[in-house]
């Protein structure tokens, strides 16, 4: 099997559940594209699941740096070291003693593992392999068996569907209730006390993963648990845009078309959103915007660059 | 209102493009204009924008290489792009560590086009009259 796609199916991971099946059946090697959202990519070797990446789910890079495990001169260091040996920058993490051999391959598979579940929280509309050899800094070897990741993930959102309420999206926005605040400053730390110091009213799901460096299951189900006890709230329509990503026909029917001002306008049916929480920048008109304006008596369509100290008093 | 309309095309960038962190638009003159960047500073944000705009753009004269379409730092913590809103303005994108890059070429396109319509385009009373 040198080239293949597969097109879109039932299930929590679409068409991803049998193309990993065919390509272990056929031994493959190479890349696995996911398309949809998170899209991302899985490296096989030999049918085996050896790295994946995909936006959603924080790397093994991100989990070891952000973790504090190592430190961001001790990686770069032995990413350099490693790229001049032509050698892989797992096998010198483990060389110049940054982590231990068997540490590091419990946080690949659970990465590993993490990603899978990515997938399946998200959509898979189709896949593509591309036969050939990935050059992966961090591969899993021997990789993990594809059959025992999907059956992962799909414990994992079985899991999560027992929680009540809606289910969680990985895009959602978190914000924090206001008993969180007090809860904080009476209750003695029950592990929750690092996710909420994160939660801003802009940061999603996803973003506290990565935020904290700890997988976006582990995250989701800490947001389930924080919610359940009053302690967050996650606005149903807020940052919830799983069609707005690639693959979805929902997103492509609503593309491009001009607004009744006549702007270009992305996405005319997006949903209202509710007004974040976060410290946007919510200055008044700024003579700046004023002053980027081509004049209104029709006279030169440029835009002025250059303010004077005076022009902008105003703001 | 016209920067209402600016913030909510900055923040439909952030919901469609996932590692988006925050975003700013500033003036070429270094002035912040409108920004939703959380913690980070939008003076100096704006101000270091600009200037690393121009930067790039000398640079990618200078080269032969044509017109910039984008100037980016991935660090290990994650990434900051730059984009220019037509001759006036500058788009600032941070993402983190997992920030779909492919997504954010494409989707930023799109972006920058509206924003340069919003900031090019007459009053709002007189759009509507």
């Amino acid at each position: 099997m040198s080239a293949r796609s597969w097109g879109p199916a039932d299930g929590p991971l679409g068409p991803l559940d049998q193309a990993l099946r065919d390509c272990a059946a056929a031994r493959f090697s190479g890349e696995l594209h996911v398309i949809g959202a998170p899209g991302g990519m899985i490296c096989l070797a030999d049918g085996a699941v050896s790295a994946i990446e995909t936006p959603w789910s924080p790397s093994p890079e991100v989990i070891l740096l952000r973790s504090g495990r190592v430190t961001s001169a001790d990686w770069e260091a032995a990413f350099t070291a490693a790229t001049v040996a032509r050698g892989r920058l797992s096998d010198e993490l483990v060389t110049r003693g940054l982590v231990g051999a068997g540490e590091l391959e419990a946080v690949l598979r659970t990465a590993l593992a993490d990603a899978m579940f990515a997938f399946a929280a998200g959509f898979v509309d189709t896949c593509r392999a591309e036969a050939g050899t990935p050059d992966f800094e961090m591969p899993l070897t021997p990789g993990a068996e594809a059959d025992g990741l999907v059956a992962e993930a799909l414990r994992r959102m079985e899991v999560l569907a027992d929680f009540p309420g809606p289910p969680l999206h990985a895009r959602a926005r978190v914000t924090a209730a206001p008993r969180a605040a007090a809860r904080r400053e009476t209750t003695p730390d029950d592990g929750h006390d690092g996710a909420l110091a994160l939660i801003d009213g802009r940061r999603t799901i996803r973003d506290l993963a990565f935020a904290r460096g700890r997988g976006l299951y582990v995250t989701t189900l800490e947001v389930a648990r924080m919610r359940g006890n009053g302690l967050i709230a996650v606005p149903a329509a807020d940052g919830q845009h799983p069609g707005d990503e690639d693959g979805d026909p929902q997103r492509k029917a609503a593309a491009v078309g001009p607004t009744a001002a006549g702007l270009p306008r992305r996405h005319k049916d997006r949903p209202a959103q509710p007004k974040r929480t976060g410290d946007a920048d919510g200055r008044s008109l700024p003579a700046v915007l004023r002053l980027l304006r081509p004049r209104a008596d029709g006279g030169p369509q440029a835009p002025r660059t250059v303010l004077t100290s005076n022009e902008l008093g105003g703001m | 209102m016209t920067e209402d309309a600016l913030l909510a095309e900055m923040r439909a960038l952030q919901d469609n493009v996932p590692g988006i962190t925050g975003t700013a638009v500033a003036s070429r003159d270094g002035l912040i204009v409108r920004a939703d960047t959380g913690g980070v500073d939008p003076d100096n944000l704006a101000a270091i924008a600009a200037t690393w705009l121009a930067l790039t753009q000398r640079m990618s004269r200078e080269v032969g290489q044509g017109t910039l379409r984008e100037a980016m730092t991935r660090s290990t913590g994650g990434y900051v792009a730059v984009y220019a809103i037509g001759a006036s303005a500058v788009l600032v994108v941070i993402g983190d560590e997992g920030l779909d890059v492919t997504r954010l070429h494409r989707e930023s396109t799109a972006t920058r086009e509206v924003i340069e319509a919003l900031l090019s385009g007459p009053p709002v009373s007189a759009r509507t009259a």
